[in-house]
């Protein structure tokens, strides 16, 4: 009877000391994964590699944005509500990334600040469709559906490329980037706007 | 020329009216001053804002800032600029940090123009990683990738 006791004691022992044990396990913090997964600042400065990253496009959009917001011409459009489009800017340099990126901060930026724009290339498609599944389906009512030939085209655009310079030695890669981009008016084809920004990276090898 | 309120004022608030310091006046509301202005993360031992003026033209604020490095060697800054309205609301998203080399003994100026009209006020965020006037550097603080 005393030998039971003192078992069924220890057993309470050692399933205390369990229960604080995965008790102490666990924590505040409300995240859940085994913790090699972590989530950065995605305005932090990345210094990864000498490709062309997000602290670039990041300064680019902003400094374009800047340059655009200050110009006489972009505020007269904000005024007269006039509409702006962005052309698919080159990419001339050695890499591969996504150039509308910068270009739809750019857009996005513009419009909190009053300027509108119009979609155009990949967005356009699905544009066109929906317009024609409104009219040409025959499963909406013609009365509230949006007409056809009512779109409007943008009086300027945004057109530019980015481009780069390589350089590399035994122990050192250098790059120069430098980005250009331009207000048209699209009736005449004059440029009324265009900065650029130069980036330079450099690593060692 | 100017007068010596003018050249004494280290920002030129222009929401109270831009230059109407330049002729000094009894209730004038004092300038603020540059360390209201700054926030630095950690002390900087050799990287100083030297001089700091803003002012509002066209509806946008235009901010310049004079960063002096007392040192020889070359110094990083990461900086970034926190956007208010009069009420001290941040009117504009987190902006990215960005970095700037600052020669040994090189005074650098940096020009930004607000983001968006809605900015009537602004922080200057400044970081230099190997410039920290801490005992010990806080490498983890840094704002690097």
């Amino acid at each position: 009877m005393q030998e039971q006791s003192r078992l069924h004691t220890r057993f309470t022992l050692i399933a205390g000391v369990m229960a604080l044990t995965l008790a102490g396990c666990q924590t505040t913090s409300p995240t859940t994964g085994s913790g090699n997964v972590s989530y950065g600042d995605a305005k932090a400065v990345e210094t990864v590699t000498t490709d062309l990253g997000s602290t670039d496009i990041q300064m680019i959009s902003e400094k374009m944005t800047s340059s655009l917001i200050q110009h006489p011409l972009v505020q007269d459009i904000i005024r007269k509500r006039q509409l702006l489009m962005a052309s698919p800017v080159k990419n001339k340099t050695s890499e591969y990334f996504d150039t509308q990126q910068i270009t739809d901060t750019v857009l996005t930026q513009l419009q909190k600040n009053g300027v509108r724009y119009v979609i155009e290339g990949e967005n356009m498609q699905n544009q066109v469709d929906e317009l024609r599944r409104q009219n040409q389906s025959g499963l909406y009512d013609k009365g509230k559906s949006v007409k056809m030939g009512k779109m409007q085209g943008a009086k300027y655009r945004l057109d530019g490329s980015i481009s780069s310079i390589v350089k590399k030695t035994s122990d050192m890669k250098d790059v120069y980037y430098k980005m250009n981009l331009r207000l048209i008016e699209i009736e005449s084809g004059i440029v009324e706007w265009s900065d650029e920004k130069e980036i330079r990276k450099s690593a060692r090898r | 020329m100017k007068t010596p309120s003018l050249v004494s004022l280290a920002i030129v608030c222009v929401l109270a009216a831009p230059l109407v310091q330049a002729q000094p006046l009894a209730d004038a509301p004092p300038a603020p001053s540059i360390a209201s202005k700054i926030e630095e993360q950690g002390a900087m031992r050799y990287l100083k804002v030297s001089d700091l003026r803003a002012v509002r033209r066209d509806g946008l604020l235009r901010v310049q800032a004079e960063i002096s490095n007392s040192s020889s060697s070359t110094q990083q800054l990461y900086y970034r600029f926190k956007w208010l309205d009069a009420d001290g609301f941040t009117v504009w998203d987190e902006e990215p940090w960005k970095p700037q080399v600052i020669y040994g003994a090189q005074k650098q100026v940096i020009s930004v123009v607000a983001p968006t009209f809605k900015a009537t006020d602004f922080r200057l965020i400044l970081q230099s990683p190997s410039n920290s006037g801490f005992d010990q550097p806080q490498q983890n603080s840094s704002p690097t990738y």
